[in-house]
C-alpha cells in the first residue's frame, strides 16, 4: 500500500510538486498521467525515496520512507525513466549484482535472476553486454531489475517508451498480470495506455492534483454531452431535416470518413446526454433510411484531458 | 555494501582500468628505483616512493573521476540509492574498492626494497613505513577525488579538478614560503579565508542565516583576536596552511622520521573526505 500525503517540492521558487496527496491500495494500479513536466517523474523520484521531498509524507506498507527508509525500500521495485543499467556488464551479470544490492539471501539469487530473466524473456540475451542491446530489451533487463525480490509495490516511469507496438502490447499483458498481485503506479502520457491497463487514474498538472477516479467515471462525470456515430445510406438534406425533427437534439454533423459507396457517416449529439439512439433507430426505420451502423462514441480520456487542462498538443 | 564494493572491484578489472593504475604505478616506482637507488647508489628505498608521490597527481584521477559521477550520469545511482542500502555504505563500498585497486599495487611496491638486498644492507624499517605513509597519502587523495567526482557528473570535470587540488597539496609548502610575515596582512588573508568559506557554505546551504552568522562570528573573532592580541597571528598564515599539506607530512619519512601524527592526519582526511561525500550525495537528493 502507498499512501502519499502533502507531497511539495519547491526548487528555488519554482513548485514542482504541489501538495499532492492520494493512495493507492494493494493489488491496484494506479494510472499516473500528465503532460511532460507536469512533475509525474519528480514526484515518483521522491516515493521511492530517490530525491528528498520539501514537505510532506510518502508511506509504503506502514514505513515512513524518510524515516525508516531501508524497510520501506525493501517494499519498493522502481523503475525510471531511463532504465538504470550499467552498460559495461551483462545481463545476468547485472541481475545478479541487483539481487545482491537488494539483500536477497545468498542461497536464493541464483533462482531469482533465473525468474526474472524467464519473466521478461531476457534469457537468451544473458551473456550480451547490455550496451549492445536494443533499447526494448534495455527497458526489459530494467523492469527485470525492479522486478528483483518480487516487491509489494512497483514504481514504473513510462514502462513503454521506446517500444515497438508488439512489445507494447506485451508489456502491457504483463503489467495487468503483475496488477494481481502487486501494488502498481505507472506513469503515462499516453491517455490510451492507462485506460486500457489502470484500474484508477490520476492526473496531475504543474504538480497539482486534478482528479483522481476509474477512468470510467471520469470518463463520465467530466465527459460533456454524449454522442452517436451512424452510418446511413440516404440523402444528407433528408437526413438532416429528419434528425432536426427530433426533440432534444444539439447538433449533427457530417463526418469526412469514407464509409463505402452512397454511405454516409454522421455524428449526432443530444442535448441533455439522454439515450437517443432508440429514437434515432425508429426515425431511420420510419422515413426508410438504410441504416448500416449505430454506436455512441466513446469519449476518451484524451478529451477529458484537453477539457481539464485545456492545453491541446501537449498530452501526447 | 558488499554488492557495490565487489561491482566497483569488478568493473576495475574488466576495464583495464584498474590494470593499468597499478601498472602506471609500478612503472613509477620501478623508474625512481633505478635513478635513486641503482644508479644514484643511495640505499634509501623511501627516496623512490617518494619520487613516485609526486605522480598521484595522475594516478588518483584517473582512478576516481568515474566513482560517482559516471553513476549518475548513467543514471544508475537511481537503482543503487533507491535500494536499501544506506548512502553511508554505497560511498564505503565504493571507497573500499579504490582502495583495494591502490591497496594491491602497494603490496607488489612492498617487494621492492627486497631487490636492493643483492647490493648491500637496506633500512627496511625506514622503507616499509614509507610505503606504509605512502598508502595512506594515496587512500587521502582518493578520498579527496572521490568527493570531487561526488559534486559532478563529467568524468574529465572530477578528473581536472581532482588534479588541481592535488596540484595545490604539492604547491603549497612553496605558496608558504612566499607568503609575507606582516600581521596585519595575516588577518587579511584570513578574514578573506573566511568570507570564502561563507560563500562555499552558502552555495552549499542556501541557507543566508547560518552563513551570515558563520561570516559574522568569524570576522568579527579575527578582528577582536587582532585588537587583543597581534602576536597571536605570529606564523598564523602558514599554520593554517600546514593543515592542508598533505604532502610535506609525508615527505618526513624518508629521513628515518616515523611521525605517528602524520599516520593520524592522514586517517583524518580520510574519514572527513568520505564523510563529505555522503553529505554531498545526500545533499544533492534535497535539490535534485
Amino acid at each position: 500500500m502507498i499512501k502519499v500525503e502533502n507531497l511539495v517540492k519547491q526548487y528555488g521558487d519554482f513548485r514542482a510538486v504541489d501538495d499532492l496527496s492520494f493512495t493507492v491500495e494493494k493489488g491496484e494500479i494506479l494510472g499516473f498521467l500528465g503532460p511532460n513536466g507536469a512533475g509525474k517523474s519528480t514526484t515518483m523520484n521522491m516515493i521511492t525515496g530517490y530525491n528528498s521531498a520539501t514537505e510532506g509524507n510518502v508511506t509504503i506498507n506502514g514505513f515512513n520512507i524518510y524515516d525508516e527508509p531501508e524497510k520501506a525500500k525493501r517494499c519498493i521495485g522502481y523503475l525510471p525513466e531511463i532504465p538504470p543499467v550499467y552498460p559495461d556488464m551483462r545481463v545476468r551479470e547485472y541481475l545478479s549484482f541487483c539481487t545482491e544490492l537488494k539483500e536477497i539471501p545468498k542461497k536464493d539469487r541464483a533462482a531469482e535472476v533465473e525468474r526474472v530473466m524467464e519473466l521478461l524473456h531476457v534469457k537468451h540475451m544473458q551473456n550480451k553486454l547490455i550496451k549492445h542491446l536494443s533499447k526494448g530489451y534495455r527497458q526489459r533487463v530494467g523492469l527485470a531489475q525492479a522486478l528483483v525480490g518480487n516487491p509489494e509495490v512497483l514504481i514504473l516511469d513510462e514502462p513503454t517508451v521506446g517500444l515497438d507496438p508488439m512489445q507494447i502490447t506485451w508489456m502491457r499483458g504483463l503489467i495487468r498480470s503483475l496488477g494481481k498481485e502487486h501494488t502498481i503506479i505507472l506513469s503515462s502520457h499516453i491517455l490510451f495506455e492507462v485506460n486500457a491497463v489502470c484500474d484508477r487514474v490520476l492526473i496531475i498538472n504543474h504538480g497539482k492534483k486534478l482528479v483522481i477516479d476509474t477512468p470510467e467515471n471520469i470518463i463520465r462525470t467530466l465527459g460533456g454531452t454524449s454522442g452517436v456515430r451512424l452510418v446511413v445510406r440516404a440523402e444528407e438534406e433528408d437526413f438532416r431535416m429528419a434528425v432536426g425533427s427530433l426533440p432534444n437534439i444539439s447538433r449533427c454533423e457530417k463526418l469526412s470518413e469514407d464509409v463505402g459507396e452512397g454511405l454516409t457517416a454522421y455524428a449526432v449529439y443530444s442535448s441533455d446526454g439522454a439515450e437517443i439512439r432508440d429514437r434515432l433507430f425508429a426515425l431511420c426505420a420510419a422515413r426508410g433510411f438504410c441504416l448500416f451502423e449505430l454506436g455512441a462514441i466513446q469519449k476518451t480520456l484524451e478529451d477529458v484531458f484537453i477539457a481539464m487542462t485545456g492545453e491541446e498538443g501537449s498530452t501526447i | 555494501m558488499k554488492a557495490i564494493y565487489k561491482k566497483e572491484l569488478r568493473s576495475y578489472f574488466t576495464s583495464f582500468l584498474g590494470y593499468l593504475f597499478v601498472a602506471f604505478l609500478l612503472i613509477f616506482v620501478s623508474i625512481f628505483q633505478y635513478l635513486y637507488n641503482l644508479r644514484g647508489e643511495y640505499a634509501n628505498f623511501a627516496l623512490a616512493v617518494n619520487g613516485t608521490a609526486t605522480f598521484f597527481l595522475l594516478l588518483v584521477p584517473m582512478l576516481t573521476m568515474r566513482i560517482l559521477a559516471e553513476e549518475k550520469r548513467q543514471r544508475t545511482d537511481q537503482l543503487i540509492f533507491t535500494a536499501p542500502v544506506s548512502v553511508t555504505r554505497i560511498v564505503l563500498g565504493k571507497y573500499l574498492a579504490l582502495v583495494t585497486v591502490f591497496g594491491i599495487a602497494c603490496l607488489f611496491v612492498c617487494f621492492y626494497p627486497l631487490i636492493l638486498h643483492n647490493y648491500g644492507a637496506t633500512n627496511y624499517a625506514v622503507a616499509y613505513t614509507t610505503i606504509l605513509a605512502f598508502f595512506l597519502l594515496g587512500c587521502t587523495y582518493m578520498a579527496i577525488g572521490m568527493f570531487i567526482s561526488a559534486l559532478t557528473e563529467s568524468q574529465v570535470f572530477a578528473a581536472v579538478v581532482t588534479f588541481i587540488v592535488i596540484l595545490f597539496t604539492l604547491m603549497i609548502d612553496m605558496l608558504v614560503a612566499m607568503l609575507p610575515t606582516g600581521h596585519l596582512l595575516a588577518l587579511g588573508v584570513l578574514i578573506g579565508l573566511a568570507l570564502i568559506i561563507s560563500v562555499i557554505t552558502y552555495v552549499m546551504m542556501k541557507s543566508k542565516i547560518v552563513t551570515g552568522a558563520f561570516a559574522v562570528i568569524s570576522v568579527g573573532g579575527l578582528i577582536i583576536a587582532y585588537l587583543i592580541n597581534e602576536q597571536w597571528f605570529d606564523g598564523s598564515l602558514a599554520k593554517v596552511f600546514g593543515w592542508l599539506s598533505v604532502q610535506s607530512r609525508f615527505s618526513l619519512f624518508r629521513f628515518g622520521i616515523v611521525d605517528i601524527s602524520s599516520y593520524v592526519y592522514y586517517l583524518s582526511m580520510i574519514f572527513l573526505f568520505v564523510f563529505l561525500t555522503v553529505q554531498a550525495i545526500k545533499k544533492r537528493r534535497w535539490e535534485a
